[in-house]
């Protein structure tokens, strides 16, 4: 195929029309992904995930030009919601990246997640496989930032960072699950608050309760809009991507995790195969009718519903 | 879910500072069901279509409040032929006398919306636009 082609011999206009291609789901962009994912895996896949407000475009964009700075060629996708309400999006990431954009070399896409759960869209891992094929060495993809939940991004990438602020709130919302079990490394951003000091150390004490053997999960401070504490950061984000690489737990993990993200994909192609069963079909609106009528509940709703599809 | 989204680039070109109507109209154009991105105040002809070219919008549309224009939309579709994007659709909003509409035109704009259009009428045009293209 043209298009693949041209993508592996760096061509960017043809890159960013096959993620649209990706995105539109048709089987053209799913042909051309099966070309060049033989060329992937090698790159350094990097999640930013946060809060909304928490600074996680900031700290991509100074983490990307410091990358290119030490020579490498950088990608960045940024993940916005769609709305549930009239289906639109608007897409202001790269608003914060001035200095990405300016920077030769780096290619930023900017994403809807189109409705798709766990803070990335459907395309997105398509996306990355495209960035990979075009040449990028670091691609860092910035989740939608609902937070706690993002947890999609955790299988398609290799390092995760979570970004939080010390206005995060209380000690029970580190107890909770998802957003920091997720992180490989925990930034702190937004350090010029009074606090910052002391919740970083209550992270630190908490984290390193929890996580007995293996990697080691560094917190650190950075004030993303000045830049300070990168250079930290950027030591740390190559420590754990070495760790991943010689240790036999880092490549089962991404093995594994790479099971888990087509599990994931195969919901969606279940819940589409489904959709085109029901549509139309007598059984399945009277399955809704007999459930509005409150003949019937909603979870033996679902299964009598599933039966239909012969699933 | 994996339907075709217009998708919108709303870009404030040159030295002017003032950006409230490309919001208003990123916000409108959201609310219509698009994909908008909106390049921030401040940006080279170059800048936008590198941003342009990299999230492959389907429509440009410009918010120009300061005069130029015909300059920066001149500069805009040589850059555009420069690139080999010349099929995407450009638009121009913002402070344009009347008797530049056809000027902007004839340099290959196809809608231009002066300060006080409706959004509407901005919103229909895409739609209408994008159906044909």
């Amino acid at each position: 195929m043209d298009l693949a082609k041209k993508v592996l011999q760096g061509d960017e206009k043809s890159a960013a029309r096959l993620i649209s291609m990706i995105e539109e789901g048709g089987d053209e962009g799913h042909r051309a992904i099966s070309l060049l994912f033989p060329h992937t895996g090698k790159a350094h896949i990097i999640g930013v995930t946060g809060t909304p407000g928490a600074g996680k475009s900031t700290l991509i964009n100074k983490l990307a030009v410091n990358f290119a700075g030490k020579g490498k060629k950088v990608g960045i996708i940024a993940v916005d919601p769609t709305s549930s309400k009239d289906n639109g999006a608007l897409l202001g990431d790269r608003l914060r990246m001035r200095d990405a954009e300016k920077t030769e070399g780096i290619f930023i896409r900017s994403m809807a997640n189109r409705g798709y759960p766990g803070g990335i869209s459907q395309a997105t891992a398509g996306a990355v496989y495209v960035l990979e094929a075009l040449g990028k060495e670091i691609i860092m993809v910035e989740t939608v930032g609902a937070g706690q939940t993002d947890m999609q991004i955790y299988f398609l990438c290799n390092t995760i960072i979570t970004i939080l602020t010390p206005d995060y709130g209380d000690e029970i919302q580190l107890m909770k699950a998802g957003l920091l079990e997720t992180g490989d490394i925990v930034a702190i951003n937004k350090t010029d608050n009074i606090r910052a000091e002391d919740i970083s150390t209550d992270i630190a004490a908490y984290i390193c309760q929890t996580k007995t053997k293996g990697w080691q999960t560094p917190v650190l401070t950075v004030q993303a809009k000045e830049g300070s504490g990168i250079e930290s950061l950027i030591d740390a984000i190559n420590a754990h991507f070495v760790y991943l690489n010689k240790n036999t737990h880092g490549k089962d993990l991404k093995k594994e995790k790479l099971k888990i993200l087509m599990f994931a994909l195969l919901k969606e192609e279940i819940w589409k195969n489904a959709l085109n069963a029901w549509a139309g079909d007598k059984r399945f609106e009277g399955i809704v009718k007999k459930l509005q009528k409150r003949e019937i509940d909603p979870y033996a709703a679902a299964r009598k519903a599933l039966k239909i599809t012969g699933l | 879910m994996h339907e075709k989204s217009i998708k919108v680039l709303i870009a404030k070109p040159g030295l002017d500072g003032h950006d409230r109507g490309a919001k208003v109209v990123s916000h409108a154009l959201k609310e219509a069901g698009m994909e908008v991105i909106y390049s921030g105040l401040h940006k080279t002809i170059d800048q936008i279509v590198r941003i342009a070219l990299q999230e492959d919008v389907d429509i440009i549309g410009l918010s120009i409040m300061t005069g130029a224009h015909i300059p920066i939309v001149e500069k805009l579709m040589k850059k555009m032929r420069e690139e080999d994007i010349i099929g995407k659709t450009v638009f121009v909003g913002g402070v344009i006398p009347a008797k530049d509409v056809s000027k902007l035109k004839g340099l290959g704009v196809a809608g231009v919306f002066p300060g006080g259009t409706p959004l509407s009428e901005t919103i229909e045009f895409i739609k209408t636009h994008m159906k044909k293209a």
